[in-house]
């Protein structure tokens, strides 16, 4: 019986691996990938969105970033339907500290928090684990503007710039050869939308295939603010990053 | 024994003192309450809150314990985080009544001693407000709403006060007024009043003063 140490996610194999969890990380290397870049004044978070099919009707702007709280967004490479209950575990987790504490949940406690959960799943009882990567962008009075790479081990790291999904070994080290400390928000932008375009499989980057998030602080009144970016403005960043041609108007 | 209990519970609704009074104009709302909490005859501070925001044109005002007051809009503002998140947008009135509603019944036999009143507008810019019992009874109108220990003389001054279709300003005047002859009738509330108006295209705050005593 060859399968012997993958039926089980809670049993070691002889070399010391589990194995349905590293299935689960080979899951999401087929995903599309989402990267994002920590800059001085903000996060910036990239998605690749795969259109499977013309037909396909895009419900939402947005299907691989979420908002959990008003100061704190991520973005999902991986199976959907599993990232949904985790995104539910974290917006009540996040809701309940709220209310606790009649204060915004730091970062880094509410990644915990749902890594907690996914280790969990690779410990106990005759289930899979979670077959989700996250990546996390957030702000806190604790340690300013954050990002966190997630997987489905339950592991969690902050970075300045990361990648999950499709190549994302690819990025990484792309995004290690160009990051600097202290880029801009907007230098952050170029960067991983430059990042992206080279590593996607396809050839020409178009705004659909594209989903843009940021978090950053409302200049006025400080405030924490989660903006994703509209289709159109999209585009024209592309053009702007030299990155795609407009399309041409009939 | 049950009589006394029936007794100690309906005190408790008048132990900070409070007047909460929401009214419909053409287009737009106005919610206002007074600004005392009291220890019974005792006033502890005259800059206490009553008016909630749920969303840009969404209010509540909790009469009643203020405790409870202060509580339960924490759990509101918890419920309503989550449906914004999940649904993209905000509630709509109706459907926040009725999770208040459901909310203040989830606890039946042990209730928060609050009288919400709750005014928005919904589709449309529609006005909508609506009042409940402390566990949940709605109770929608199309002219005014009121709660509190000033209730009573709200009743009467409303009555005799409102028109249908009134401008934002004279709405405004209305509602003072309505407010201030009536707190003046309770020993319990009153120390000035908090007013907002909300129209389609902005939220005016007020406060007013009054007797001061």
């Amino acid at each position: 019986m060859s399968r012997r140490y993958d039926s089980r996610t809670t049993i070691f194999s002889p070399e010391g691996r589990l194995y349905q969890v590293e299935y689960a990380m080979e899951a999401i290397g087929n995903a599309g990938s989402a990267l994002g870049v920590l800059a001085a004044d903000g996060v910036v978070l990239v998605g690749e969105k795969k259109v499977t099919s013309k037909l396909l009707q895009t419900s939402r702007s947005a299907e691989k970033m979420y908002k959990i709280d008003s100061h704190l967004a991520c973005a999902v490479a991986g199976i959907m339907s599993d990232a949904n209950i985790l995104l539910n575990t974290a917006r009540l987790h996040a809701q309940r500290y709220a209310l606790s504490y009649q204060e915004p949940i730091p970062v880094e406690q509410l990644v915990q928090s749902l890594c907690d959960t996914k280790q969990g799943y690779t410990q106990f009882g005759g289930l899979r684990p979670f077959g989700v990567s996250f990546l996390f962008a957030g702000w806190d009075k604790h340690h300013g503007f954050q990002l966190y790479m997630s997987d489905p081990s339950g592991n969690y790291s902050g970075w300045k710039a990361a990648a999950v999904g499709a190549n994302s070994q690819a990025a990484q080290s792309m995004l290690k050869q160009d990051y600097r400390d202290g880029l801009t928000r907007e230098e952050a932008v170029a960067l991983a939308l430059k990042v992206l375009s080279k590593t996607m499989d396809s050839t020409s980057l178009t705004a659909e295939k594209l989903e843009l998030a940021e978090v950053f602080l409302q200049p006025g009144t400080g405030e924490v603010q989660y903006q994703v970016c509209s289709p159109e403005a999209m585009g024209k960043l592309l053009t702007k990053a030299g990155l795609s041609q407009p399309a041409p108007e009939a | 024994m049950a009589g006394d209990l029936g007794f100690v519970s309906l005190q408790i609704f008048e132990y900070n003192g409070s007047a909460v009074v929401a009214m419909v104009g053409k287009n737009c709302f106005a919610i206002a309450s007074d600004r005392r909490l009291g220890v019974q005859l005792q006033t502890v501070a005259t800059d206490f809150q009553r008016v909630f925001k749920i969303h840009d044109k969404l209010y509540i005002g909790l009469s009643g314990l203020a405790t409870d007051a202060q509580t339960l809009y924490q759990r509101l503002v918890f419920r309503h985080k989550l449906y914004q998140l999940r649904e993209e947008r905000d509630m709509k009135p109706q459907a926040f009544a009725s999770l208040v509603s459901a909310l203040l019944y989830e606890k039946r036999f042990g209730p928060y001693f609050c009288q919400p009143v709750i005014a928005g507008l919904g589709d449309n810019d529609e006005p909508f407000i609506c009042t409940m019992d402390c566990i949940g009874a709605k109770e929608l109108a199309k002219d005014f709403v009121v709660s509190g220990t000033a209730s009573e003389s709200l009743y009467g001054a409303c009555e005799s006060m409102y028109k249908p279709s009134m401008e934002p300003e004279e709405l405004f005047e209305t509602i003072s007024q309505a407010l201030q002859a009536s707190v003046d009738r309770d020993c319990l509330s009153g120390w000035g009043g908090y007013v907002l108006l909300v129209t389609p295209t902005e939220v005016q705050e007020r406060v007013i003063k009054g007797r001061m005593d």
